[in-house]
Formats: C-alpha cells, sequence, structure tokens
C-alpha cells in the first residue's frame, strides 16, 4: 500500500512530464485533479490500514542499510498535512497558473514533488530519508525555476547549492552514526550504542550539530537561511505556498528524526549543541522578523516572516521538552495552512492587480474585501491572538519552555517570541490597516471589485476556516501529538 | 585440471592473435571481429568468475606447463575475474555508444587500426589482471601504454598529436620507474614471481635488512604507477588525452586504462610486497595525502573548465584521488571501497563521456557550455543519461557514486587517524563536484532558441542501447551493491 501511495503521484507526474503539450487545458486540470485525489486517498487507505509496526523494507542497498519504509505518528502527521496543502494550492494552482507558460511541466513536477513527499514522510531509516530529501531538492527546484527568468534561475542555483551543501552535512551525520549507532532505523529515544560511543561523545555532538545545520538550511534557521527569501518569490504564488508551507517543515521533519528517533534527547539536553542551536534559532526568531518589518515586497515579506515562524517551531524541537514538543507540532501545522493562505493570498493580489509592494496596496480591502479579510484573520492567526489556531501553538511553545530545565532559555525564549510576535504584528497588519482604511486621498476614488474567480477563493477560505477550527478546537490535534509525546519522552516521564 | 582454468589464459591469446588477424582486415570486418572477441572474452571470464566463486580459491595456471622459477605463470581469482568481465562490458558499450563518431573520425583506410589497438589493448588489459610475474606485468604496461597511445592519436589533428606525445612522456616516465623498481626488486629477491618474490620479501623485513633499498623499491613502483594512472600532480596529461581524442577512446581510457594499472598496484601491493609491509613503510600515507589533494585539485580544475570533455576529463583525476584515497587509509575497508570505486567509476565515466558526446553533437560539435544549452532537449537520451551520470558523481542514492562513497566513508570512520581529513575532504570534493556537473545539467536542460534548436539530431540506435545500458549499469551498482562488494571481498581474501 505504500508503494502505491507514491507510485501513483510517480506515475501520473511522469505521463505528464514526457506526454507532448496539451492542447485542453480544462483536461490537463482534470487530469491533474485526478490524479492528485487518487494519490492522497491512496495516502488515506494506507494510513488507515497500517499500524506502526508494520515496516517494509524495498530492497537493501547494501547488507545493513534497507530502504526501508514505516509509518509512525510523526509520518502520519505530515502525510496528512501535506495532502491537505498539496491538494488546496492545486486547486488554487488551476486559476493562478492560466496566466503562466509551460502548464504542463509544472504539474507534472508539482505531483512528483508530493509523492517525494510522501516518501519521506513514511521512511522508516535516515538512508531513506536522505534519498528523498535530495529528491526532494532536485524536484522542487523546477517549481522555483518555473518563470525561467535570469533571476529565477539564480535564485534556483542558489537554492541548489544550500540545499546540497545541508544535505552533505546530513551524510555526514549518517556516516557517524552508522558507525555508532545500533540501527540507522528510527527507533524513539534514539539508536546510539552506549559501548561504541565511549569516549567519542566530542566526534558524536560535532555530528549531530551538522546534521542539525544541515536540515536547518532547508529550514532556513541562520546563518543558512540566505536561499529562502531568494527561492520563495520567484515562485508561481501557489509554489511559493506550498515551499513555505510543506518544504521547508521537511527540514524540520529532519530535525525530528535526528533529535528524537536518532541522538535521543538524553543525550543531546543539556550539551553545547542544544545551547548553541537554542542561541541560532533565537536570532533566526528575531532576524527574521526584522527583515520581513523592514521589507517592502509582500510575498519577500512573507518569505522572511516564514523564516522566523519556522524558527518557532525549531525553538520548540530545541527545548527538549514535552510540553514544547506538542507546540511545536500545532505550530507546525498552523504555520503550514496559515503561510500557505498568506501566500496564496499574495499570488490573488499580483494576479488580479500586477501590484507587489506593500505601499502599492492601499485600499485593496475595498477592492477584494474578501480576500483580505481571510488575510487579515490568517495574520491575526499568525501574531498569535485568540481564537486562531496561532495562539494555541504559541502557547504551547511559550508554557514547555517557561517549564524547561534550560537555564537562561526558559526566560530569554518566552521573551524574544514575545517581542517576534509583537514584530509579526508590525509587518502583517499594516497591509489590512491600509487596505481597509486607506485614508484622505483615496477616499474619493470609486473602486471596482476585483474579487477572484471561486476556485482561487475556496482554497483560501477553507484555510482560514481550518486555521479557525484549529484555534477553537484543537483537542483532537493535541491528543494525537500528545501520543506521540508519550513515546518519545518515555524515560523523562518515568524518571 | 579442469578445462576451465584454461580460459582466462585462452582470453588473452584470443584478444592479442585477433589484433594480428585485424590488420589484414578492412574496418567493417575488424569491427565485427572486435566485438566478437570483447564478447567471448567477457563469457570466458564469467565461466572463470563462476569456477573460481564455486571452488573458493584461486588457482595458479603453469603457461606451456612448466612449473616455476622457469616457466611464466597466470593466477586467476574471483576479483580478477569479475573485474574482466566488468572491463570487456564497458569496452563494449563504450565502442557502440561513440561508434557513429568513430567513423568520422577517423580515415576509412585507418578504422582497422582502431580496432588493432583495442584488441591489443584488451590483451595487455587482462594480461595486467591475470598475471603472476612481475616481468610479464611489464611487459604488458608497456603495450598498454603504446595502443592508448595510438588511441589518442588515431583521430588525426594537432591536439591529439600534442597530447599522445604528452602521455608518452609522462607514461615512459611512469614505466621508467616501474622498471627500475623491478630491477632493484629482483636484485634484492633474485625471483620475478610475484609469490616467490612476497616469500622472500617478507623475511627481508622481518630481519631489518636491505630497510631503505626496499623502501625506495615500493616508492618507485608505486610512484611509477600513480603516474600511469594519473594521480595528483601528475595529471596534467589528462585533460588533453581524454579531451580531445575520439569519445570511445577517452571512454576506454579513463574507464579502463588507468584502472589497469590502479589494480595491478593493487596487486604488488598484496601480493609483491604484502600488505603488512606496504603498510609498514608509510607510503600509504603519502598515497592518502596525494589522493585527497587530487580529489580537491582536479575539481578545482573542473569548475574551471569551459570545455564539457575537458571537463569531464578533469573530474577524473578526482575521481582517481578517490581511489588513491581508499588505498591510502592502509585498511582492508578502504581497499574494498577503493576497488569498489574503481568499478563504479568506469560505469560513470564512460557513461559521462558518451553522454556527453551525444550532447556536443546535438550543438554542432561544440564543446563550450554556452552552446550546449538546452541540449538536453535536442538529444534527449544524451540529457537523462548526462543527468544520471552527474547525479552518481555527486552522490544520489540509488546511483553508484553513493554506495563508493558511503564506502569511503564507512572505512574513514574506522581509522582513527586518518578519520577528519578523510571525511572533510570527501565532503568538499563532493560539493564541489555538485558545483560543476550540477551546473552542467542545468545548463543542459535550459530550454532556450538555439540555431539548433531546430536541427533535431535523429538518435542512434546504438547509441542510445548502450547509454542506456550504461545507465542501468549504475543502477544495478547503486541498487545493488551487495554482490560486488561480496566479490571484491572474496577476491581480496584470495589475494592474501
Amino acid at each position: 500500500m505504500i508503494f502505491i501511495s507514491i507510485l501513483i503521484p510517480v506515475f501520473t507526474g511522469l505521463i505528464l512530464l514526457l506526454s507532448p503539450e496539451w492542447k485542453n487545458r480544462k483536461l490537463l486540470c482534470a487530469f491533474t485533479t485526478a490524479a492528485l485525489l487518487l494519490s492522497v486517498s491512496a495516502v488515506g487507505i494506507t494510513l488507515s490500514v497500517t499500524g506502526d509496526k508494520e515496516a517494509v523494507t524495498l530492497f537493501n542497498l547494501t547488507q545493513s542499510l534497507p530502504i526501508l519504509f514505516k509509518i509512525d505518528g510523526v509520518g502520519r502527521f505530515f502525510a496528512v498535512l501535506t495532502g491537505a496543502v498539496w491538494v488546496l494550492a492545486a486547486i488554487y494552482s488551476f486559476v493562478y497558473m492560466g496566466h503562466e507558460q509551460k502548464e504542463k511541466c509544472y504539474y507534472g513536477f508539482y505531483l512528483l514533488s508530493y509523492a517525494v513527499l510522501i516518501g519521506l514522510d513514511f521512511s522508516g531509516n535516515l538512508i531513506t530519508f536522505y534519498l528523498f530529501y535530495e529528491l526532494m531538492s532536485l524536484l522542487t527546484l523546477p517549481l522555483v525555476l518555473h518563470s525561467e527568468t535570469k533571476e529565477a534561475t539564480m535564485a534556483g542555483l542558489k537554492y541548489l547549492f544550500f540545499s546540497l551543501a545541508g544535505a552533505y552535512m546530513v551524510l555526514f551525520g549518517l556516516f557517524i552514526l552508522n558507525r555508532f549507532g545500533n540501527t540507522l532505523t528510527f527507533t524513539a529515544g534514539g539508536v546510539l550504542d552506549l559501548t561504541l560511543i565511549q569516549g567519542k561523545e566530542g566526534l558524536l555532538l560535532a555530528a549531530a550539530f551538522l546534521m542539525l545545520l544541515g536540515f536547518g538550511v532547508k529550514a532556513g534557521m541562520f546563518p543558512l537561511h540566505a536561499w529562502l527569501p531568494t527561492a520563495h518569490p520567484v515562485a508561481p504564488a501557489p509554489a511559493s505556498g506550498v515551499l513555505s508551507g510543506i518544504i521547508v517543515k521537511c527540514g524540520i521533519l529532519g530535525v525530528v528524526r535526528t533529535v528524537y528517533y536518532l541522538f535521543g534527547v538524553g543525550f543531546l539536553r543539556g550539551t553545547w549543541v542544544q545551547q548553541v542551536w537554542l542561541v541560532l534559532i533565537l536570532l533566526t526568531v528575531l532576524l527574521g522578523s526584522m527583515m520581513a518589518y523592514r521589507e517592502k515586497v509582500l510575498k519577500k515579506r512573507l518569505a522572511y516572516s516564514t523564516v522566523s515562524q519556522v524558527a518557532y517551531i525549531l525553538f520548540g524541537l530545541a527545548m527538549m521538552q514535552p510540553g514544547s514538543f506538542v507546540g511545536a507540532f500545532l505550530h507546525i501545522g498552523a504555520h503550514a495552512f496559515m503561510k500557505c493562505g498568506l501566500f496564496l493570498i499574495a499570488g490573488v493580489i499580483i494576479f488580479k492587480t500586477g501590484r507587489t509592494k506593500v505601499d502599492e496596496l492601499a485600499g485593496i480591502g475595498r477592492e477584494m474585501p474578501v480576500t483580505m479579510v481571510c488575510y487579515t484573520l490568517l495574520s491575526l492567526s499568525l501574531i498569535g491572538i485568540p481564537p486562531f489556531a496561532g495562539f494555541v501553538s504559541k502557547w504551547y511553545l511559550g508554557m514547555g519552555s517557561v517549564l524547561a530545565e534550560a537555564p537562561v532559555f526558559d526566560v530569554l525564549g518566552p521573551a524574544v517570541l514575545l517581542v517576534s510576535a509583537l514584530l509579526t504584528a508590525g509587518y502583517l497588519l499594516p497591509l489590512s490597516i491600509r487596505g481597509f482604511l486607506p485614508g484622505e486621498e483615496t477616499a474619493g476614488i470609486k473602486v471596482e471589485k476585483q474579487e477572484p474567480s471561486m476556485l482561487m477563493l475556496v482554497p483560501i477560505l477553507i484555510l482560514t476556516i481550518l486555521i479557525t477550527i484549529g484555534g477553537l478546537f484543537p483537542d483532537q490535534i493535541i491528543e494525537f501529538v500528545s501520543r506521540i509525546v508519550g513515546t518519545l519522552f518515555k524515560e523523562v516521564l518515568g524518571g | 585440471m579442469a578445462f576451465i582454468q584454461n580460459f582466462p589464459f585462452f582470453s588473452i591469446i584470443i584478444s592479442l592473435f585477433s589484433g594480428a588477424i585485424s590488420s589484414i582486415l578492412n574496418g567493417r570486418a575488424a569491427r565485427v571481429l572486435n566485438r566478437i572477441v570483447i564478447i567471448v572474452v567477457a563469457v570466458l571470464s564469467a565461466v572463470t568468475l563462476f569456477y573460481t566463486w564455486g571452488t573458493g580459491t584461486s588457482y595458479v595456471f603453469w603457461m606451456g606447463h612448466f612449473p616455476a622459477p622457469f616457466g611464466n605463470e597466470i593466477r586467476a581469482g574471483v576479483l580478477e575475474a569479475g573485474m574482466a568481465v566488468f572491463f570487456c562490458l564497458v569496452m563494449l558499450l563504450s565502442l557502440w555508444g561513440g561508434r557513429e563518431h568513430l567513423e568520422e573520425e577517423i580515415e576509412g583506410s585507418k578504422q582497422n587500426y582502431y580496432y588493432i589497438l583495442t584488441n591489443l589493448l584488451l590483451c595487455s588489459l587482462l594480461a595486467l589482471l591475470y598475471t603472476n610475474d612481475l616481468f610479464t606485468a611489464y611487459v604488458f604496461v608497456e603495450i598498454n601504454t603504446i595502443s592508448a597511445c595510438g588511441l589518442i592519436m588515431i583521430r588525426q589533428n594537432g591536439r591529439t598529436i600534442e597530447a599522445a606525445v604528452r602521455y608518452m612522456i609522462m607514461s615512459l616516465l611512469g614505466s621508467g620507474m616501474l622498471l627500475m623498481g623491478l630491477c632493484m626488486l629482483y636484485d634484492l629477491t633474485g625471483h620475478l614471481l610475484m609469490s616467490n618474490i612476497q616469500e622472500a620479501v617478507a623475511i627481508l623485513h622481518a630481519s631489518g635488512e636491505y630497510k631503505i633499498p626496499l623502501t625506495v623499491t615500493i616508492g618507485l613502483m608505486t610512484v611509477g604507477l600513480a603516474i600511469k594512472s594519473a594521480l595528483f600532480p601528475f595529471h596534467t596529461w589528462v585533460p588533453d588525452a581524454y579531451g580531445y581524442s575520439t569519445a570511445s577512446s577517452a571512454a576506454i581510457l579513463s574507464s579502463l586504462v588507468s584502472k589497469g594499472y590502479i589494480f595491478l598496484l593493487i596487486k604488488i601491493i598484496y601480493r609483491v610486497i604484502g600488505f603488512e609491509t606496504f603498510h609498514d613503510t608509510k607510503i600509504v600515507n603519502v598515497l592518502f595525502v596525494f589522493g585527497l589533494a587530487g580529489m580537491i585539485f582536479g575539481s578545482l580544475s573542473a569548475i574551471k573548465e569551459d570545455d564539457i570533455r575537458r571537463m569531464i576529463a578533469f573530474s577524473s583525476v578526482a575521481q582517481i584521488g578517490y581511489i588513491y584515497m581508499g588505498i591510502g587509509m592502509g585498511t582492508r575497508a578502504g581497499m574494498v571501497a577503493a576497488i569498489f570505486h574503481i568499478f563504479s567509476h568506469a560505469a560513470t565515466k564512460a557513461l559521462l563521456f558518451i553522454a556527453g558526446v551525444g550532447l556536443t553533437d546535438a550543438s554542432g560539435d561544440n564543446v563550450r557550455f554556452i552552446p550546449l544549452t538546452g541540449a538536453a532537449y535536442r538529444n534527449k537520451i544524451a540529457g537523462v543519461a548526462f543527468a544520471a551520470g552527474s547525479l552518481s558523481m555527486v552522490g544520489m542514492p540509488l546511483l553508484s557514486g553513493f554506495i563508493s562513497k558511503l564506502l569511503f566513508a564507512q572505512a574513514a570512520v574506522q581509522n582513527q587517524g586518518k578519520l577528519l581529513p578523510a571525511l572533510i575532504v570527501l565532503a568538499l570534493s563532493t560539493i564541489l563536484n555538485a558545483i560543476y556537473f550540477i551546473k552542467t545539467v542545468i545548463r543542459i536542460y535550459t530550454p532556450v532558441q538555439s540555431d539548433f534548436a531546430g536541427r533535431r539530431i535523429k538518435t542512434q540506435v546504438l547509441f542510445a542501447v548502450s547509454s542506456v545500458l550504461l545507465v542501468v549499469l549504475n543502477l544495478y551498482l547503486g541498487c545493488m551493491s551487495q554482490f560486488l562488494v561480496d566479490l571484491i571481498e572474496k577476491g581480496l581474501g584470495m589475494f592474501a
């Protein structure tokens, strides 16, 4: 079943890529929708019929390194999230991509990327994960390169080099772990062989740090975040939506696997790795917010905001505390929906008016009221105001870190988060304010309604509604995440 | 003695005589003969492989049934036979892939010469693999050099003649050093057969007698073979020789000829000097350092290069550096990794040369990067093949390059002193590899309105078949590496 759910998007994507130019746009869209729905339902069925314990080995790369798939809680969480965002962004694309070239190519790589992401979520060991991680870098590259301008090419190359550099840091860790671990299969609590690592702790910590940095590249962590604000804005809006919403989260997935499933919390907690990592993360939170505050181009502003928000998630993970872990996972979901929604809205604005700078958007609220209401709600959620999902996740992040036994950071962390929330308000809300209340100069001018078509609006509305529901009734999700936490922090809770 | 035991000898002699016969045939007939010979040799070697695999031991074959020290010996084990099969395979695919070019670039009346040279090359490679006698090895090293020179020069233009002369000078320097080493070894031990020398050397080493002459001897032989296999800093002949010769020659030279010498070196290390003795001389460390340097500088030169063929050639320098790094680790695991990389690099580099020539074909025979833009759309199979080869070089999982890297890293992790330099340089060189290979892949996949855009090159069937087969070979090595690793382990076991 796991293979089928990966193979469906692969085949359909390849069909799209290899087939000659499609004359009929509607047919193309219909084909993509069908393929995507088919694969999503395949994933759904897979999730429901496959137990946590089942592991499927595809084949052995070398004697001790199988390509292995396994579905656990974390994988389920990410798979569901990916599926939801992917479908919504696809619906949106059908209109948005109408004014772009080479749609067929776009959908082809869109489907392939989906397949790779599912593979990534279901990976059962580090080597499989690494395989799909590399593939993901390569297959999402065409999404960035899509417009084929010089700017896009340079951004794509930057993206590629950062990704590859990150991947090799991970590879370094892989080599070391292969030597000092019992297995490379993800195991809650870590795989380190305690007898082998005697006296080699320094080396292993260095490897862990490199892996965190390496996965941090994808997650836009300082100091290797530079690709993110360059690459996200040049992609078509739905692509930037999924890049910011999902691809960046794969870096997070890597971090979760590294910290909680390979090295183990017990090994890393309280070491210099955790401290340096936390410093970098907090720097990223602040830096991202400040850069976003200064940025004039809307999509770039959102990209910087991603840098900062994803660092929130990393912060939650880095505290290595049950509470903050729950917060991090909630924020993964919340941020995926919020940022995808915001990018889609930015896309709508570009699509309808062609304006990209924030300053040019005074009065936009009168032109497209529904869109801008969604924008405002999503922004409020991102800032962390109840009753939206962003509040719940930040609440857990804050509470978790206050309870953590990490000196300095238990105070510094929440403080930085609060300052950054303020900055978030500072860079997101002016657009709503100026949009709805443009002031004197435009008062007399009659504006025409420019609300986008239903296909574009519906995904945005759904995202907004999901965020609100998530904020009002988060119990189910929290319970689910808590179950994961239960397996991971067993030794903590017990002792 | 089983009849099968004759097969290594048969394969050497068949290829030797077919070379002679080719001289009276015309180009076409010579080509057919050449293909038949390669296939027959491949089959013979495969049978030998099965036989030795089955018996689990290697065997020594007395030429003319004269026992040592009067007779000449060849010796066949799993590793030798496996490598012979593989060499034949890669050679066949390289010749197929570059056939169209070969016929364009070489005068009609001289085409049978090409096949004479190829047959002789095959013969000398097989002899290098199988021989158990140092002097025979030296003779075939020379035959190998001369036929390789011919392969470079047969495409007649000024650059290739210059390249061939360069190759000749460097190579002869290498052979000269090998010969000197050999003479000194003969002087020290009084033997030429590998097994006899090994016993004598072990005694010398244990007693501490002739310590300095022995070290010098080992050094001379190692450096001689290193020059011939283009270890940095003796690589200056590489870019011209691989860059300007015809595609098949370039593929054969870089994937087979240099590997033949490396294999001979490994054989000398195990069968003549003895692994322990070699390790004690510290020459391993020198090889290790130069291997590392080659990995970096080869890639740096490749990045600067504006000519796709020369770029691939410089990348060979880096890959040879990997192999020497593996040898230089001085451990069994390092050696396994190095030998695996011989296989993996042979498959990948042949693929890259063949695919590269497909791309330049589709761009009006331009080797510069700007006209190559978008070439992958004009010759789709070459594009895919080149991309696959590049990804393998960069170390993408599922392709052979990744397994090599994995094995190298595993070997490095077991070796305390060399862990950090090896891993750091491995990472650095991988990133450098990525820079120039991925850059090229992106360039060939960037669609443009070029002058050649309308001129869709019709894909030649043989080219397509050989590219696809090489890609499959790469995938096979990448996915099912265990068989080969077992083979190498077993073969090394038979060496000792």
